[in-house]
């Protein structure tokens, strides 16, 4: 047997490492309060400073935020956003019924912001139901070079992934929050705080820390159709 | 391939109406939990409340099937049940049933 059929046959037996970290990884809550090492945070670094990016533009800039000020005051500010946003479009509530066409035309006018999900995780933050970085002692912003090559957002997801594997890995847990972005798209308070400017613009952020409980664990997802082009034929498979 | 129309793609579903929006359900077997309430703790939609430690899924539930209450509970008590399904404008395309990974 040459070495792709070894391989093949082992692969029908087990998952691969990088497999499982991918399949195991949860978003994770709830954090304790102890700090992460700071060479942990340094080797996720360089698993999103390794990142593969159009051109090899790395149209990338983190930030990282270990400063529970700092952490909370961005926190702050969504949630006084939040609050705002729903004051004016939460219409599930009883006697608030009139405010169903304002959020119509929010929705419509930011559909993706305002999808079920988000509409109400909007007031849940609000509430303070919900978490912004749920107690991360670590935080990663990322910002995008908005001169970067063909489409930076996608280059900064690529090197989030990275960085969120990575943690994965070392037996961390992480979240993707991209709710902070209102912090700085509707305010310039943390943009001056944290000195950010053009070219950089906020994409997203990771909240990083160790877990309570053991949250990493494999789940089922829905499949998906997937068109499969093979032999002059067109299947569906899921 | 499932497509939107263009009905669909302009209709706004109303996100607490269940034939709009169907949010995700999962079950509890009472049996093996020990009311640790991690998953009460943990749920991004604050879908669970404890009546007297006893997790269950409030009504309306806001479930989007993260199953991340399935992970983290210890003794496994917890099964998705439902997934979520969204009409008009957010209307699920091309899903179908939850699956673990396959190897």
């Amino acid at each position: 047997m040459g070495r792709q059929g070894q391989i093949a046959e082992e692969l029908h037996k087990e998952w691969t490492e990088t497999e499982e970290v991918i399949l195991k990884r949860r978003s994770v809550r709830f954090y304790k309060k102890a700090q992460v090492p700071e060479y942990m945070i340094r080797r996720i670094l360089e698993a999103g400073r390794f990142a593969p990016s159009a051109g090899n533009g790395q149209p990338w800039k983190f930030v990282v935020l270990r400063e529970p000020d700092i952490i909370n005051g961005i926190t702050e500010t969504t949630v006084t956003i939040c609050r705002l946003f729903k004051s004016l479009i939460e219409y599930r509530i009883p006697g608030k019924r009139w405010r169903l066409p304002i959020a119509k035309l929010n929705i419509r006018i930011k559909p993706a912001e305002l999808h079920p999900v988000p509409f109400s995780a909007c007031t849940l933050i609000a509430d303070r139901a919900l978490g912004l970085f749920h107690g991360a002692p670590t935080v990663i912003l990322i910002f995008k070079d908005v001169r970067g090559i063909s489409n930076p957002d996608l280059d900064c997801g690529i090197a989030g992934q990275n960085m969120v594997l990575a943690a994965h890995s070392m037996g961390l847990g992480t979240c993707w929050v991209s709710f902070s972005k209102l912090a700085f798209q509707y305010t310039g308070k943390w943009k001056k705080r944290l000195g950010i400017q053009y070219p950089y613009k906020f994409v997203t952020s990771l909240s990083i820390g160790w877990p309570v409980g053991d949250p990493d664990g494999v789940i089922a997802r829905p499949t998906h159709a997937v068109d499969w082009y093979e032999d002059g034929a067109k299947t569906v498979v899921h | 391939m499932a497509h939107l129309s263009f009905a669909e793609k302009h209709r706004i579903p109303i996100y607490d109406d269940p034939a709009q929006v169907q949010w995700g359900l999962v079950a509890f077997d009472y049996d093996k939990c020990r009311r640790c309430g991690l998953c009460v703790q943990i749920c991004p939609a604050s879908c669970f409340e404890a009546i007297e430690d006893k997790p269950r899924m409030k009504t309306p539930a806001e479930c989007m099937m993260c199953s991340d209450c399935v992970a983290i509970c210890p003794e496994g008590a917890i099964t998705a049940t439902q997934n979520f399904h969204y009409t008009g404008r957010y209307k699920t395309i091309g899903f179908g049933h939850l699956q673990k990974p396959r190897l």
